[in-house]
C-alpha cells in the first residue's frame, strides 16, 4: 500500500509538515466523535477506577503480594495501547473504507504512507495521553507505585502502537462491511483481552497461559508491567514479550499490504 | 489545437472477469474546454474515468493525463496535484467542520486556492462551521465541488456533478463550472442530464455496452445539425416516396421521414404537392430532434444495469 516510489519522492521539511498535520486532524476527528474519545479513553478510565475500588487492599499472591490496583494499571495501559490501535483503529479504518473516505485520499496527493503514518502518530499522541490519565488515577487515586523504569515502558508502548496499528489495519482487511465491523471486531477483542489477563492475573502453567501465550494481548500487558519493576530480580525489559508482539505485527503488516482495499468490493 | 491534449485514450479495455466494462474507448480531450459523457448506467462511464485518475488499471490502451501515465505510481502524486476530482457518494470526516476539511485538502496541493474563496464560490460561506454531518444533501455535494477545486487544478473531472441539487444550486453549479472552464481549467464530466451536457460540453462522447457510439460538439451530435428537425408522415398505397417534391426517406415502421434545418420552406413544398396531387400526408408530425432524442437513439437497447443486473 505505500510505494518505495512515494518514499524515494520524500520533499524532506514540507512533507514532515504535511505528516504533522494529518496527526491533527487525526486528532480532531477521534477526540470530536464521542464514539472514539468515550470508548476508547474513557472505558479504560472508567474500569480502572471501578476494579480499583472493589479491589480495594486485596493483593496478587503469584506476584509476591503485590496491591492488585498495581496489577491493574499496567494491564490498563496495555488495554489502551490496544483498544486505540487494534479495536478503534480497525472499526474506524473499515467505515472509511466503505463509505469512501479512504477512496477520496486515495485520489487526492496525499501519498498513502503519509495517511498511514498520521494514523499512527494520532494513535500514539491518543496512548500517551490515555497512559498519562491512568497513570495520574493510579498515583493520585491509589497510591499505586510509578513505573521504575520509563524508558522500558516507553519502548513497550512504542512496539505495541506500532504492531497493534499493523493488526488493526489488517484486521479492518478482513472484515466485508461496515455493519459487521464493530460487533466483530469486538468480540474478537474482547474474548482475545479476557484470556490476557487483564481482568485477573492468569494461573501460572494453566492451559489459559498457553493459549493466551500464542496471542499478543497477554504480552502486552506483561510488557508494561515489567517496567514497573515489582518483582524482584525480574529485568524490566521484556524482551521475550515484545519480540512475540513484533512477530505478530510482522504478520498484521503482511496481511495489511495484501489485503489492502481502497473502496467496497464492487 | 496547437497545445498538446490534455487527455488522450487510446484502445481503452477493461474487463470485470468476462463482462467487458470498456471495449475499445478512444477519445482526446483538448487543454481548456469541457467535455462530457453521457451513457446510461453501467456503460462503462465511471469505469473509464476511473482509468483517467489512476484508481483503477486497464487492461489494454495508452491513457495520458496531463502529460502522465496514470498508472504510473512513481508519478501520481504530481499527476494529482494537478487533478481535481468529485465523484459520487464519497464521505467526509463527518465529526470536521467544514472549513476544517478544506483546509486539510488544501495542504495535500503546492498551490491551492485560498479556503474563503472556495466557500464563496460553491456559496457556502454560512456554512464555514458547520460540522459536516449536519450539511443536507445538496450542501454536501457542494462540499463536493468544493473539495475537487481547492487544489487550483488544470483538469477536474466531475462525475455527476449535480444530480440531487435543487435548480438554483444545479444553475450556480453551472456558472461556476463554466468559469473555471474559461479560466482554462479542462473539465471532463458526465452526466444524465442532457440540457447539462449541451449547457456545458463543447464536446460530448456517449458510452454505450463499453464503446463511444458518437462524439462531437452537442450541436452536431448524431447528425442533429444535418436535420435537427423532423418531419414524419405516412403516404397512401399507390404513392412512393420517389413522387415527393423534397429529400426523403423510409422510416423504419413504414413511415417517411424527412429531416431537415428548413422546416419551413420543406413544409410549403410537401404541402403544397400534397394539396395538388390530392395525396393525405397521414399522421403528419414535426418535431425538433433534442439531444436526447439523439442520444436515445445512439444509446438505442442499452438500458443500463436494469436490464443487465446491477454489477
Amino acid at each position: 500500500m505505500t510505494s518505495t516510489g512515494q518514499l524515494r519522492r520524500f520533499r524532506g521539511f514540507d512533507d514532515l509538515r504535511l505528516v504533522g498535520s494529518q496527526v491533527f486532524y487525526e486528532q480532531l476527528s477521534f477526540w470530536l466523535n464521542p464514539f472514539g474519545a468515550v470508548f476508547t479513553v474513557g472505558f479504560a478510565v472508567v474500569f480502572l477506577v471501578l476494579l480499583g475500588a472493589t479491589a480495594g487492599n486485596s493483593r496478587v499472591a503469584q506476584f509476591g503480594n503485590i496491591r492488585e490496583i498495581q496489577y491493574y494499571v499496567p494491564g490498563f495501559l496495555a488495554y489502551g495501547v490496544m483498544a486505540t490501535c487494534f479495536n478503534t483503529l480497525s472499526v474506524s479504518l473499515v467505515a472509511r473504507r466503505e463509505n469512501g473516505l479512504l477512496k477520496r485520499l486515495r485520489l487526492s496527493p496525499l501519498p498513502s504512507w503519509m495517511m498511514l503514518a498520521g494514523v499512527t502518530g494520532s494513535a500514539f499522541v491518543i496512548c500517551t495521553v490515555q497512559v498519562a490519565l491512568l497513570l495520574l488515577i493510579g498515583r493520585l487515586g491509589y497510591g499505586v507505585v510509578l513505573p521504575h523504569n520509563f524508558p522500558a515502558l516507553l519502548v513497550a508502548l512504542l512496539v505495541g502502537v506500532v504492531c497493534f496499528t499493523a493488526l488493526g489495519v489488517a484486521t479492518s482487511t478482513l472484515v466485508p462491511n461496515q455493519d459487521a465491523a464493530a460487533p466483530i471486531i469486538a468480540i474478537v477483542f474482547f474474548v482475545l483481552l479476557f484470556l490476557s489477563g487483564l481482568w485477573y492475573p492468569l494461573p501460572p502453567h494453566s492451559a489459559l497461559v498457553k493459549i493466551s501465550g500464542f496471542f499478543p494481548f497477554h504480552h502486552m500487558i506483561t510488557a508494561c508491567f515489567a517496567p514497573f519493576d515489582t518483582q524482584p530480580g525480574a529485568s524490566a525489559w521484556a524482551w521475550h514479550d515484545l519480540l512475540i508482539i513484533a512477530i505478530w505485527g510482522v504478520v498484521g503488516v503482511v496481511v495489511a499490504v495484501r489485503r489492502w482495499r481502497w473502496a467496497p468490493r464492487r | 489545437m496547437s497545445e498538446a491534449p490534455a487527455v488522450v485514450v487510446e484502445g481503452l479495455v477493461k474487463s470485470y472477469g468476462d463482462l467487458r466494462a470498456v471495449d475499445g474507448v478512444s477519445f482526446e480531450v483538448a487543454p481548456g474546454t469541457i467535455f462530457a459523457f453521457l451513457g446510461p448506467n453501467g456503460a462503462g462511464k465511471t469505469t473509464t474515468i476511473e482509468i483517467l485518475e489512476g484508481f483503477r488499471q486497464r487492461d489494454q490502451g495508452r491513457v495520458v493525463v496531463l502529460g502522465f501515465d496514470p498508472a504510473d505510481e512513481a508519478t501520481s502524486r504530481r499527476l494529482r496535484e494537478r487533478l481535481g476530482v468529485v465523484l459520487q457518494e464519497l464521505a467526509v470526516e463527518p465529526y470536521l467542520s467544514v472549513r476544517r476539511v478544506l483546509m486539510r485538502h488544501a495542504g495535500f496541493f503546492p498551490h491551492p486556492r485560498p479556503v474563503e474563496e472556495v466557500l464563496e464560490l460553491v456559496g457556502m460561506s454560512d456554512k464555514a462551521r458547520a460540522r459536516v454531518k449536519t450539511l443536507s444533501g445538496g450542501q454536501q455535494r457542494r462540499l463536493d465541488l468544493a473539495l475537487g477545486i481547492i487544489g487550483d487544478p488544470e483538469l477536474l473531472i466531475l462525475d455527476e456533478p449535480t444530480t440531487g441539487f435543487d435548480p438554483a444550486a444545479r444553475r450556480g453549479a453551472w456558472e461556476l463550472i463554466q468559469a473555471l472552464g474559461e479560466r482554462g481549467t479542462t473539465v471532463i464530466l458526465t452526466t444524465h442530464y442532457m440540457d447539462e451536457a449541451e449547457a456545458l460540453a463543447s464536446r460530448v462522447a456517449v458510452i454505450s455496452g463499453g464503446r463511444i457510439v458518437a462524439e462531437g460538439p452537442p450541436e452536431s451530435l448524431g447528425g442533429r445539425d444535418r436535420g435537427s428537425c423532423q418531419i414524419r408522415f405516412r403516404l397512401p398505397v399507390g404513392t412512393a416516396v420517389t413522387d415527393l417534391p423534397v429529400e426523403a426517406s423510409e422510416a423504419a415502421g413504414g413511415g417517411i421521414e424527412i429531416r431537415t434545418l428548413e422546416e419551413v420552406p420543406v413544409l410549403a413544398r410537401l404541402t403544397n404537392w400534397a394539396l395538388e396531387h390530392q395525396v393525405p400526408l397521414l399522421g403528419l408530425t414535426v418535431e425538433r430532434l433534442t439531444l436526447e432524442d439523439v442520444y436515445l437513439r445512439l444509446v438505442g437497447d442499452d438500458h443500463g444495469d436494469a436490464a443487465r443486473g446491477a454489477r
